[in-house]
């Protein structure tokens, strides 16, 4: 193997494509669920990335050639379903694959293709981000299995991962329904050992036939929806006999641990960890909705103490707690531990010691899971080697620079200018990354959405500019709607489309701007200024490294009062940009000229502009800059007020 | 008395501008990174974190030690006469016509700045120019023919200071002029007077022209208003003619818009009614009209360095000088004392104290004699 360069790496290395079957591979977890969808002989697969979900879609475009499939990333999450919908009508299993966010995007059609069925496969991937590590919400997607009548599968070790999304197929193809699997960020992007099977070729017969003219739509929609509850009677049927579940420990445990996805592995460590494993018994449940009723009940009815373990919601508890409910005799009295009790907590992520100490209280056993001043002493120790901040952008970042136009623009014209916010990395301009300039964020494309209600507030008072910021991605994915509303209604703001070209906040995954398409291939490009003045409006374009050209317009634009403007302030992501060239600039301070903290200064580099590769010298009172992080972009030469940052061509 | 404190941005910002104290004269603006002056008004961009900045060091409006400032300026404390420190009076025009007429009233100001740049008394100055939009701000000047261009009145306020911050700092300025208001002519002894290390390039200060001023315009509201009645970018000039006109004009091109005087005090800014001085005080030479004798200015000659430059000029027949007459001195002197009077008025009744004159840090002595004028 050789790691000399991308293109050896390419040729060397085995791929989820091509390794051989039966063999044992190390595999984050979205590169099992690929795999297995390999396994099942998809052809179609299509997502909107979004993290924790981003690596199934993406490691299946890596091989689309090498296994002959077809995948896109799609411009939002509603397409991407209906597109992969289309290609399960017409034969051909599909695959799609969303972060929990995204299936409410989705939402719309899934009601409609929950009642209207398949025909081949379907298998729709749902990634859920408890504690919200790189989300804006941390809401759990396994009610809308429940609520839209869907199978629902929660893979809880690597080698699940693969296997049920392989069955997944299957479970689709019998019941004519999508099947949803939920996975969390660990069991997404934590690595483990798979044993691969074998793949299998996608058929090549694609045809749309519907055997009745309403086969492929929700109507009749009282008669499809029947029939959607009949096939979660027949899943139910099923799932009692699925290897997916399991139990362990035992024959009559003390207390009986319900457990799914995640909660599995944490719930093992904590009985080991305890020592409790002739006590505690662990039901592992892999096939969360419908649950095998008879299955559940035979373990329910060994304890009388139930601690149920999952992420985020009390999902799994409240339909144990239905089914206890629909025929108490069956299982005996039972006491419930867990989300509504208090012992595992309703928000964040859980992980073993929460687990553990759950355990210790119920069964009042003295255990202290973790060490005391735990996290003091962590901070201690790594604090020698890094240096306190929050959040924020790379270095390099062009949207650094684009917000430290924003903010000061907003200063200048003195209306208290606000910005409503979007979803992507700029939304780190919440904190002070972005100088706290994003003053609303919920979704992706409501920055534009909210700007056209605050636009329209003059006649109750209102006088503050409004501005409106998204992404590339973000203006592609969901802005495009909002913009032609507030041009219709008339509202009043101006749109920043803070252009990086790139879908960066995911992983640089190509998009409708770029050129170049999920497969690597050449691409048309919707090329967003002309789109925009194809819509009517005024359209500025500025390179954001360009602080006063940036700034200047958009107070010229803030003062054009009166309809929708639109600014597009366009330069590369930094990091995709770094990934091809050497830096533009060799940066370095002339020390003489820094005034560090003395008046006409205040340290504006380090402690305002706060680009993590600008540092300050504390034992020479001079600013630094730290030759590793650097990027070289030279913005800050251009805000220093004595020019001690000198800018080199490199 | 103890000096008055000298404080950061965050408290000049608190103390004044927030206050509605702001002059805009521009002393604190360009300094640093974080105050700026942009379209009438200042702007703090950023916290800064400096505890003692220049910025409140300068500023007019904050806590003044006025006797350190007259001894910066002139080696002797305070004066309290109804026009301030003065070794001579005078009724001076430019000799020159064509000076004359492209300036207000008798083109003193223009012919003596002129001057002291041809002479090398200063290699250049800093003036206020206007721009299309009306929108005043301070400019280098170093060749004598240009000074007439910006020979106009501005009845805007104007940051002129926020010129001599950025010029100053150059090194091929060595000796520098500024034609300013009071305010701006108070700012420029406190940068004199001021304690810090940064000395914000004073040392080459050689020379402050105070302009007469009853009160400036806010720029954003008075455009505004103005705008309605004649196009901003067509003005030429603009005037307010001597009572019993009671009127402001606007000339552009061929025409020209009169509106009624008590129209325009609307947009008078709200520090100017705090503002104890008329004639600049605190300037070298402060100029203004010779109010009933047309094509005449009033120039009251205050310091030595004044004094040498108004000599020099006459003797090269630059201005032309001659006597004010004892009724225009003594209506000078009662207009400068009703402004003094409403101001303190003003600050009596913003702090409802006589302890609390806002901005006014004043011995007993000068403080007694002040109050009971």
């Amino acid at each position: 193997m050789s790691f000399g360069s991308t293109a050896e790496r390419t040729i060397d290395m085995a791929n989820i494509a091509t390794f051989e079957k039966g063999t044992s591979q190390l595999l984050m977890g979205n590169e099992a669920i690929a795999r297995g969808a390999l396994e099942a002989g998809i052809g179609f697969a299509a997502a909107y990335p979004g993290t924790p979900s981003s690596e199934i879609i993406g490691s299946l475009a890596e091989v689309a050639k090498d296994a002959g499939i077809y995948v896109e990333w799609s411009i939002n999450e509603k397409v991407a379903l209906e597109a992969a919908a289309a290609a399960a009508f017409a034969g051909v299993r599909s695959i799609v694959a969303m972060k929990q966010n995204g299936l409410s995007v989705a939402l719309d059609y899934l009601m409609g293709l929950a009642l209207t069925g398949t025909r081949a496969g379907i298998v729709l991937v749902t990634c859920d981000d408890p504690g919200a590590l790189s989300s804006t919400e941390e809401e759990d997607s396994r009610i809308v299995a429940k609520w839209a009548c869907l199978p629902l599968l929660e893979p809880g070790t690597f080698q699940e991962e693969k296997d049920m999304t392989r069955w997944a197929y299957d479970l689709s193809e019998e019941l004519k329904s999508v099947v949803l699997i939920r996975g969390v960020t660990r069991t997404s992007h934590a690595r483990g050992d798979v044993e691969v099977g074998e793949r299998v070729p996608p058929l090549r017969q694609a045809k749309f036939e519907p055997s009745n003219p309403l086969e492929f739509t929700s109507l009749p929609a009282p008669f499809k929806h029947l029939a959607a509850n009949q096939k979660i009677d027949k899943a139910r049927e099923i799932f009692e006999s699925s290897p997916f579940n399991w139990y362990q420990g035992p024959d009559k445990p003390d207390l009986l641990i319900v457990t799914c996805g995640s909660g599995w592995f944490y719930s093992l460590e904590a009985v080991t960890a305890l020592e409790l494993e002739k006590s505690v018994g662990i039901l592992k449940l892999g096939t969360t909705w419908p649950l095998p009723e008879k299955l559940v009940r035979e373990h329910l009815s060994l304890a009388e103490e139930v601690l149920v373990v999952e992420e985020i919601d009390p999902f799994l508890e409240g339909n144990l707690k239905e089914l206890v409910g629909e025929d108490p005799s069956a299982v005996g009295p039972i006491k419930f531990y867990g989300k509504r009790s208090g012992h595992i907590p309703v928000a964040g992520e859980i992980n073993p010691d929460i687990v553990t100490a759950a355990l210790a209280r119920i069964l009042d056993i003295e255990h202290r899971p973790v060490q005391p001043q735990y996290s003091q002493k962590a901070l201690a120790l790594t604090s020698q080697f890094t240096h306190g901040r929050m959040v924020g952008f790379c270095a390099g970042c062009p949207h650094r620079a684009t917000f430290w136009s924003i903010k000061n623009a907003i200063k200048l014209d003195g209306r208290n200018g606000f910005v409503s916010g979007d979803i992507g990395c700029y939304s780190m301009a919440v904190g002070p990354a972005g100088y706290w300039q994003i003053k609303t964020m919920q979704s992706m494309g409501s920055g534009t959405g909210m700007a056209c209600g605050f636009g329209k507030l003059a006649e109750f008072g209102f006088t503050q500019p409004v501005i409106a910021v998204c992404g590339d991605s973000t203006f592609y994915h969901a802005t495009i709607p909002a913009i032609i509303s507030g041009i219709y209604n008339r509202a009043n703001f101006t749109l920043l489309v803070l252009d990086n070209s790139a879908t960066a906040m995911t992983g640089f995954q190509p998009h409708p701007g770029t050129g170049r398409s999920a497969m690597g291939e050449p691409a048309p490009t919707v090329d967003i200024p002309t789109l925009c003045r194809a819509l009517g409006v005024r359209v500025e374009e500025t390179d954001p490294f360009d602080l006063t050209g940036t700034t200047d317009k958009l107070l010229d634009l803030m003062r054009d009062d009166g309809g929708v403007r639109v600014m597009v302030v366009k330069r590369e992501c930094a990091l995709v940009r770094a990934r091809r060239e050497k830096p533009a600039y060799k940066m370095r301070i002339d020390v003489e000229r820094c005034l560090g903290e003395s008046c006409g200064c205040s340290r504006l580099c380090s402690r305002v502009f706060q680009c993590p590769a600008l540092m300050w010298d504390a034992e020479k009172g001079v600013a630094a800059i730290d030759s590793v992080l650097c990027a070289g972009c030279g913005v800050c030469a251009d805000i220093c007020p004595s020019g001690a940052i000198i800018r080199e061509t490199a | 008395m103890s000096p008055p404190e000298i404080k950061g941005n965050l408290q000049l910002r608190a103390d004044v501008i927030d206050r509605g104290l702001c002059a805009l004269c521009g002393a604190c603006a360009g300094i640093c990174p974080y105050l700026v002056a942009h379209r009438g008004r200042i702007v703090a961009l950023d916290d800064c974190a400096v505890e003692r900045g220049r910025c409140y060091a300068f500023c007019p409006r904050v806590a003044t030690d006025l006797d350190a400032a007259s001894n910066a300026v002139f080696g002797a404390p305070f004066d309290t006469a109804p026009i301030g420190r003065v070794a001579q009076v005078l009724m001076t025009r430019a000799a020159r016509e064509n000076v004359r007429s492209s300036a207000q009233y008798g083109g003193t100001v223009s012919a003596i700045v002129a001057f002291a740049i041809e002479r090398g008394f200063i290699d250049s100055a800093v003036l206020t120019k206007s721009d299309a939009s009306v929108l005043p701000a301070g400019v280098l000047v170093r060749d004598p023919d240009d000074v007439l261009s910006h020979a106009r009145s501005n009845y805007v306020a104007a940051p002129t200071l926020a010129a001599f911050n950025r010029e100053a700092r150059r090194e091929e300025v060595r000796r520098v002029g500024v034609v300013g208001t009071p305010c701006q002519a108070l700012a420029l002894a406190k940068m004199r007077a001021s304690p810090l290390e940064n000395r914000n390039n004073v040392e080459k200060l050689s020379l402050v022209v105070g302009l007469f001023c009853t009160w400036a315009l806010d720029l954003d509201s008075f455009t505004r208003f103005l705008a309605e009645k004649t196009p901003l970018d067509r003005i030429s000039k603009f005037d307010i003619p001597p009572p019993p006109a009671n009127v402001f004009q606007a000339f552009s091109d061929s025409t020209s818009v009169s509106i009624p005087l008590d129209e325009v005090r609307r947009f008078i800014r709200p520090s100017c009614n705090v503002c104890l001085d008329m004639t600049a005080e605190f300037a070298d030479v402060s100029v203004g009209a010779a109010e009933g004798v047309e094509g005449w200015n009033t120039l009251i000659v205050r310091s030595e360095r004044g004094r040498e430059l108004v000599d020099a000029a006459r003797a090269a027949g630059v201005i032309e000088t001659d006597a004010l007459p004892d009724e225009n001195l003594n209506h000078l002197k009662g207009a400068s004392l009703g402004k003094r009077r409403r101001a303190l008025a003003n600050i009596r009744q913003t702090t409802g104290s006589d302890d609390d004159l806002l901005y006014l840090e004043l011995c007993a002595e000068t403080r007694s004699r002040l109050l009971a004028e």
